[in-house]
């Protein structure tokens, strides 16, 4: 018997029943569509943390000072013994062959003031190489200058958000603010960034490095952000600066942390996190398979006669356990579609309302949503089926 | 219908009370038919069911020979085994022991899709409960049996629609059968019957749901497809349809109890 003939015979017996088929599929179907929006936003997290990951700067080696275990994002402020100096920096930039620019950062939090506006911001105290390691510019006005930081000028580059916030309409260039209890002159204004793994660039304030020392009575810094030259030498590169330092240290008491370190950590997180989600929505695939074959069993008893008869008059057990086992996979299936579709839609249309939602759907997961309900259908119809093809057409055919 | 279609009946028509080494002999003065092994061949048969703790003999020893072309009417008493013996002839069911020889094959020694494929190719079914699917049409319904012998989509309609004509239904063809009388039912499922152009024809209390009229109709059809070549083995309790055969054998308690052969009944109407 021609096996399309089967899949005809399964369709037509579903279409006699599409109410039911339909609520059959219902757990496949939200099965289904859960495994895609799950898995959509947790590709898509994984797409953002990895774009946001390359706005940082490329190739970007951060030193931070104490040792921590992980290769992971590293410890903020400077909780080391041993502090790292802006001379640990000059020494980098002697002895390492592999690294392009450096910067020094200073990272505090300072109210700023402008007349009677008063914002609480993050202070950056860095260098001119700022903008090239964090690929960060200026847009109007200029950044800070290698002067500004020699002569500890009080200098200052507003984000766009500090700008707005406490100047409104006026144009801040020359005008004089207020970090703490010190008098800045505002030189210049950064592009617009927005968010960046939830820290807003745009509410920060930088000023010279040696500047920010000074009013926060810091001698360390809080990191060093190192440029390398080649992709491929990120490696070597970390190597160069960790045989320099601890020279200098005379212990590994800092922490070296590429930015694909860290992404690779990240993306491992969020995997594991998408993997986990995917998870648990396929208990719900499966659960939609056990409803598959609690309905195929009850339609084998219904058709206990339709059974029978069809033995009678030629089919063999094959030909039934067939048209059985096709009709389930057939609910899988269908519902397997309309869920990709139904997760498909939700998650884009998601993204079309809520653009801050990150969501990707991958075609991995389509397909594996796709293969695992052919599977689950084809797993959880063998048994009815099984069951239909061993009646015994004699007692099939009296069956009430 | 006084002129009997063909010589096989009067070869058979002898016989086969006597057992079947008797009817061989019988036969070797049928000179067409030397070559060819009897239809259906039964030597010995048995069967019993186990309920409980005692084994249930619904047939003890049958022995019996069908020709081609016979018309055979089983009666007997509910609970005489005469479905049992239908069922085992058209293979549905298997002897507990005894030989089952269909043209000559022993039965008992084939697979599931062997089986499956002679009831396809060499039978048809009358049930007495018409046992047509609701969600198929008329036509469909009868095609039903082509889908499983391998006939293209096309070829099948065509098919139902002579097949229909041939039992007086061709108007009701995209009909679906609770649109239907029981006698028009019925009748499509001889119409499903025919499909495959069986060699056997086999017919469980097919008049058992209808009225003695319509019953009647039925009967009448089923001399005609005698007539026109087809085997007949019916099975009834009803001794007035059994008339219709020109062979009636009688069950009881599971042993056959008498082989009658007689004329053909001439008024049916």
């Amino acid at each position: 018997m021609n096996p399309f003939e089967h899949v005809r015979m399964a369709l037509d017996a579903l279409a006699a029943n599409k109410v039911r088929a339909f609520l059959t599929m219902l757990g496949v179907i939200i099965g289904v569509a859960s495994v895609i929006m799950l898995v959509a936003i947790g590709e898509g997290a994984k797409t953002y943390i990895r774009t946001e990951l390359m706005g940082i700067g490329a190739n970007l080696l951060i030193i931070v000072p104490g040792k921590t275990e992980t290769s992971g994002a590293g410890q903020v402020g400077s909780s080391g013994i041993r502090k790292l100096t802006i001379d640990d920096m000059h020494a980098l930039e002697k002895r390492t062959t592999l690294l392009r620019a450096m910067a020094a950062v200073v990272a505090s939090n300072a109210p700023v003031k402008y007349q009677n506006r008063l914002r609480n911001v993050q202070i950056v105290g860095t260098d001119q190489n700022f903008e090239t390691v964090r690929n960060l510019h200026a847009e109007i006005g200029a950044f800070i200058s290698r002067s500004d930081v020699d002569a500890r000028r009080r200098v200052a580059v507003l984000g766009r958000t500090v700008r707005t916030e406490l100047f409104g309409e006026t144009n801040p260039l020359g005008r004089m603010i207020k970090i703490g209890e010190t008098k800045f002159r505002v030189i210049g204004i950064m592009e617009k960034k927005g968010m960046t793994l939830g820290i807003d660039i745009d509410d920060h304030v930088f000023i010279p490095v040696e500047t920010a020392q000074e009013i926060f009575d810091r001698d360390g810094l809080t990191n060093i952000l190192a440029q390398v030259i080649n992709e491929s030498e990120i490696e070597r590169a970390k190597e160069q600066v960790r045989t320099v330092l601890t020279e200098r240290h005379g212990e590994e008491d800092f922490t070296v942390v590429s930015q694909q370190a860290m992404l690779s950590t990240m993306q491992g997180i969020l995997s594991t996190f998408t993997y986990v989600l995917g998870g648990i929505a396929s208990i719900s695939l499966l659960v939609g398979g056990i409803g598959i074959m609690n309905i195929m069993l009850v339609s084998v008893r219904e058709r206990t006669r339709e059974i029978g008869l069809r033995k009678a008059i030629g089919a063999s057990r094959r030909d039934i356990l067939l048209q059985f086992v096709i009709e389930s996979v057939a609910l899988s299936v269908v519902g397997g579609i309309i869920g990709i579709l139904f997760g498909a839609g939700v998650a884009y249309g998601a993204k079309a309302v809520f653009p801050v939602i990150p969501v990707d759907v991958t075609a991995w997961s389509v397909a594996m949503a796709f293969i695992f309900a052919f599977l689950v259908g084809a797993f959880f119809g063998i048994y009815p089926a099984v069951k239909a093809a061993r009646l015994n057409p004699i007692d099939a055919l009296r069956y009430e | 219908m006084a002129d009997t279609p063909s010589r096989k009946p009067k070869c058979s028509d002898s016989g086969d009370r006597h057992g079947w080494r008797k009817v061989e002999q019988r036969r070797s003065s049928c000179r067409d038919e030397q070559e060819l092994p009897p239809l259906i061949q039964l030597a010995d048969v048995t069967k019993s069911y186990v309920t409980g703790a005692i084994p249930y003999q619904v047939l003890k020893n049958i022995t019996l020979q069908v020709q081609r072309g016979e018309y055979v009417a089983l009666t007997g008493a509910s609970g005489s085994g005469k479905s049992t013996l239908l069922n085992i002839m058209g293979c549905l069911d298997v002897p507990s022991s005894g030989h089952y020889h269909l043209q000559g094959d022993e039965v008992s020694a084939k697979t599931d899709t062997e089986l499956a494929r002679i009831r396809n190719r060499l039978f048809g079914f009358v049930f007495q409960s018409f046992n047509l699917l609701g969600r198929y049409t008329i036509a469909e319904n009868v095609a039903l049996p082509m889908v499983y012998g391998g006939l293209g989509r096309k070829e099948r309609l065509e098919k139902a629609k002579a097949l229909l004509a041939r039992v007086g239904l061709e108007r009701v063809i995209g009909h679906y059968p609770a649109q239907l009388s029981g006698g028009m039912q019925q009748r499509v499922a001889i119409a499903r019957a025919l499909a495959n152009d069986p060699a056997v024809l086999f017919a469980d209390e097919p008049t058992g749901n209808l009225d003695s009229k319509t019953g009647m109709e039925i009967i009448t059809l089923f001399g005609q497809l005698n007539t026109e070549g087809t085997t007949v083995i019916v099975v009834t309790h009803d001794a007035r349809i059994a008339q219709h055969a020109r062979r009636v054998l009688v069950l009881a308690d599971g042993s056959m109890v008498a082989d009658q052969h007689h004329a053909v009944v001439e008024s049916v109407a």
